[in-house]
């Protein structure tokens, strides 16, 4: 009896032991399925929208959905490319603020490029009149391994009625001259709202995303961390809207934020910095209506930004050991490189890709916005590529590394702490040195 | 130099092998023994225990001594100096010499002994109330349904509830204290280290306190009901029950209670984390927290993480020692120690 149980239970640790060692090196089976990772239901709603316009695509699509909310996605994702097997990611989604890591950074290994896809890349990109920025973003030194359908260059977004009460006009060929180029002229401009009442921006967050993608460099330099000028000058961009009240003082994404975009705070702001999406998928939701002349719906407009730069976006990668390369490879180019007119970003530009009426957007190939209809009734019918497809070309991806969640955060808090008086500028960016240093293992210049 | 699994692993087999002759050594005795069946049946928990438990840990002992960092190396090896001497203590030199880790144990202290103070305090006040045998709360159960609410919601719902509720320029607390006219203007509190610090203790002196109230008044419940009579008749305030005869006999809880906090509130993570990041400038920053920053925000510095949970595995453990030294019942250990002695002695006596 003991002899047994001991038998039994050798046997049951052994197997255990076995199973979960060796687990993930099972042979794969030969099926037609296709993994998506994705960190909103926007790439793989594309993707079953593909096969139901392509009733021949006769592949499975199997798909994974982790939201990037408190950083679950990254290590989520990344265990599954390091996994590998027949559960692993064949396509999977990457946003701006980490998209860099996969294709420059530590997961880089793991993307195959587009050309070994079997994608004629140099004959599309051209065709397509790709934003260059989302090209430097998705290649590395083997070559392009990511692109985006969204173009996310960013554009100044104002409210009508405050640029006629303040400046007489709401042209945004007016307004742009009025705003910028250049920040000196933006606090010129500051100064003239104020004096009529009215804030430039809601927070500082608004001017970092336009300070934090124009900036030469990015936050590592050689392994170091680097502060270029213009960022660090942010520092005094925003002491400079708080000292003088030229903005409401909100943090991004907080309650009082949005209350901006409905004009519900006691001091009206006048602008946002952002790409279309903002508009579409934030602003538009927060306007307080939903046809002209409810809350703010159809008071806005868009103009050149007083600085270029780019705002988010979802870069689409390939796993380079996918089992279903020719499939993997057509959906990659229908969604970020087939500029036609069944190509996706026809259909994301017009709002039709789901039936007509939906939500427009600029797309990454110029070609497919110049014979796009941007109009829009939330800017008051006018056409938001007009704006979009230089903006495109404004925005520089080179200054992007993999820690900029975590260092944008840590100088957005210090500069904080320096703007509300409780440190001096010096020590504010001693300490942002010291926590990146701490927690990155990052050392200063 | 020794690099991949080999080690953890034989550490793993060796501990199975153990553990598992250990019962053998029961199941083999001669005589009826139904030992074995609980043996048998606790089989899968030792096993997952084995895998999903002493593995890491195990695991992470050894990485705390290596150069293991980056995302997906697998290859490691253990700390050196440059002229290739064994330098295993590396890692935890560089944690203890880390300003935000020391920032980030003195504020794991002080959340926690913010809210356990006031936690343990409020619980016994209502254990008292709703065990008291003289007036009988009306709607007991009502009330504490209502106080143990807070502990079903999910942690993480609550930090984010907070986060809006102490909004700023506009939110419902700066909203209700500039009608109330205690402010002029809206009050940035995210900004203020020590009202970040005290909302993240209250909210958890707030979910927790039911929970450690349910447990105070199952402890009374256990008391046997005959001493509180007898105190009665003799005449006792139920002031002086409640010290003299209640919290004595709830020693053992209140152990337990404090030493399960403890442990808690040290791996406090989610609502510091979702409350403000760890702000304003590392306020509410907490170990976990910064063990988590030093593995996943960008630099996978899994040995330095490693290095940072063993010291505070090292602390708890070093902290329930202390706890249970001075809970100990000392009448108990030395009435245990007079019966071991006498019994040694009986032997003693039979033997010569």
């Amino acid at each position: 009896m003991a002899k047994r149980v001991r038998t039994i239970t050798l046997v049951l640790l052994v197997a255990i032991l076995g199973v979960s060692l060796f687990a993930g090196g099972q042979a794969e089976a030969a099926k037609k399925v296709i993994n998506v990772w994705s960190f909103t239901d926007e790439v793989p709603k594309m993707i079953e929208r593909y096969k139901e316009l392509h009733p021949e695509f006769d592949y499975e699509i199997k798909t994974t959905i982790i939201a990037t909310t408190d950083g679950a996605y990254q290590p989520a994702l990344d265990q599954a490319l390091i996994g590998g097997g027949a559960d692993a990611p064949d396509i999977y989604a990457a946003e701006a603020a980490f998209v860099l890591k996969y294709t420059q950074g530590d997961a880089k290994q793991y993307a195959a490029t587009y050309k070994d896809l079997g994608i004629d890349v140099d004959r599309l990109l051209k065709e397509a009149d790709i934003a260059q920025y989302t090209v430097d973003i998705g290649s590395n030194e083997r070559g392009l391994v990511a692109l985006g359908y969204q173009a996310t260059g960013g554009a100044f977004i104002y409210r009508r009625s405050i640029a006629k009460d303040v400046w007489e006009t709401d042209d945004p060929q007016v307004i742009k001259t009025k705003i910028g180029p250049g920040l000196d002229k933006f606090f010129e401009a500051a100064e003239a709202l104020k004096r009529k009442g009215y804030a430039i921006v809601s927070g500082d967050g608004d001017l970092w995303h336009a300070v934090e993608n124009s900036s030469d460099k990015g936050w590592v330099v050689d392994g170091k961390l680097y502060l270029d000028p213009k960022r660090e000058a942010f520092i005094d961009h925003s002491k400079r809207l708080m000292d003088n009240g030229y903005h409401n003082d909100t943090q991004d994404w907080t309650d009082a934020w949005f209350a901006d975009m409905k004009g519900a705070n006691p001091k009206q702001a006048f602008g946002f910095f952002g790409p279309a999406w903002l508009i579409n998928y934030v602003m538009a939701g927060n306007s307080g209506g939903t046809k002209i002349g409810e809350g703010t719906y159809g008071d806005w407009a868009v103009c050149e930004p007083p600085i270029g730069f780019f705002w988010g976006g979802t870069w689409v990668l390939a796993n380079r050991d996918t089992k279903v390369k020719d499939a993997v490879a057509e959906l990659i180019e229908w969604i970020t490189l087939d500029s036609s007119e069944t190509g996706l970003q026809y259909f994301w530009a017009n709002g039709t890709l789901f039936g007509a009426g939906g939500t427009k957007d600029s797309v990454a190939s110029g070609t497919v916005m110049s014979k796009s209809d941007g109009s829009l009734d939330f800017l008051g019918g006018q056409d938001m590529f007009e704006a979009f497809v230089p903006a495109g070309a404004f925005a520089t991806g080179k200054n992007l590394t993999q820690y900029d969640e975590t260092i944008n955060s840590t100088w957005r808090a210090q500069v904080r702490e320096y703007t509300a008086g409780n440190k001096t500028r010096a020590q504010a960016i001693a300490d942002f040195k010291r926590m990146v240093f701490e927690t990155l293992d990052l050392p200063g210049n | 130099m020794r690099s991949g699994r080999t080690l953890p692993l034989l550490i793993f087999i060796f501990f199975a092998i153990a553990i598992l002759s250990e019962g053998w050594n029961i199941v083999r005795k001669k005589s009826v023994s139904y030992a074995k069946y609980g043996y048998i049946f606790s089989i899968p928990f030792v096993v997952a225990f084995l895998v999903f438990s002493l593995y890491p840990i195990v695991y992470t002992l050894v990485i705390g001594f290596t150069d293991l960092r980056g995302l997906g190396v697998k290859e490691y090896h253990f700390l050196r100096t440059a002229e290739g001497n064994l330098d295993l203590f590396g890692n935890f030199r560089t944690v203890l010499n880390n300003k935000t880790f020391t920032t980030s144990l003195k504020n794991t202290i002080i959340l926690w002994t913010a809210n356990f103070i006031p936690q343990i305090s409020m619980a016994l006040l209502l254990t008292a109330w709703f065990t008291d045998r003289n007036f009988k709360v009306k709607g007991q159960g009502a009330y504490k349904i209502l106080i143990y609410m807070p502990n079903i919601i999910t942690a993480a719902t609550i930090a984010i509830l907070f986060n809006s509720l102490f909004g700023y320029p506009k939110g419902p607390v700066n909203d209700l204290l500039m009608k109330l006219k205690c402010i002029d203007g809206p009050r940035n509190f995210s900004l203020q280290r020590w009202t970040a610090r005290g909302v993240v203790s209250f909210i958890q002196f707030w979910m927790w306190y039911g929970n450690t109230m349910i447990v105070l008044i199952a402890g009374v419940l256990g008391i046997n009901p005959s001493l509180f009579e007898a105190a009665e008749i003799d005449g006792a305030t139920p002031t002086q029950i409640f010290f003299r005869i209640t919290l004595p006999l709830l020693r053992t809880i209140l152990l337990y209670v404090l030493v399960t906090s403890m442990i808690g509130g040290l791996q406090m993570f989610d609502i510091p984390k979702l409350f403000l990041n760890g702000g304003p400038d590392q306020a509410t920053i907490t170990s976990s927290m910064f063990i988590h920053e030093q593995a996943f925000s960008g630099s996978y510095l899994y040995n330095r993480a490693s290095a940072a949970s063993i010291i505070v595995f090292g602390i708890i453990i070093v902290l329930s020692i202390i706890l249970f030294q001075i809970l100990k019942d000392k009448d108990e250990v030395a009435r245990r120690k007079y019966l071991r002695a006498q019994r040694k002695a009986a032997r003693r006596r039979v033997n010569s």
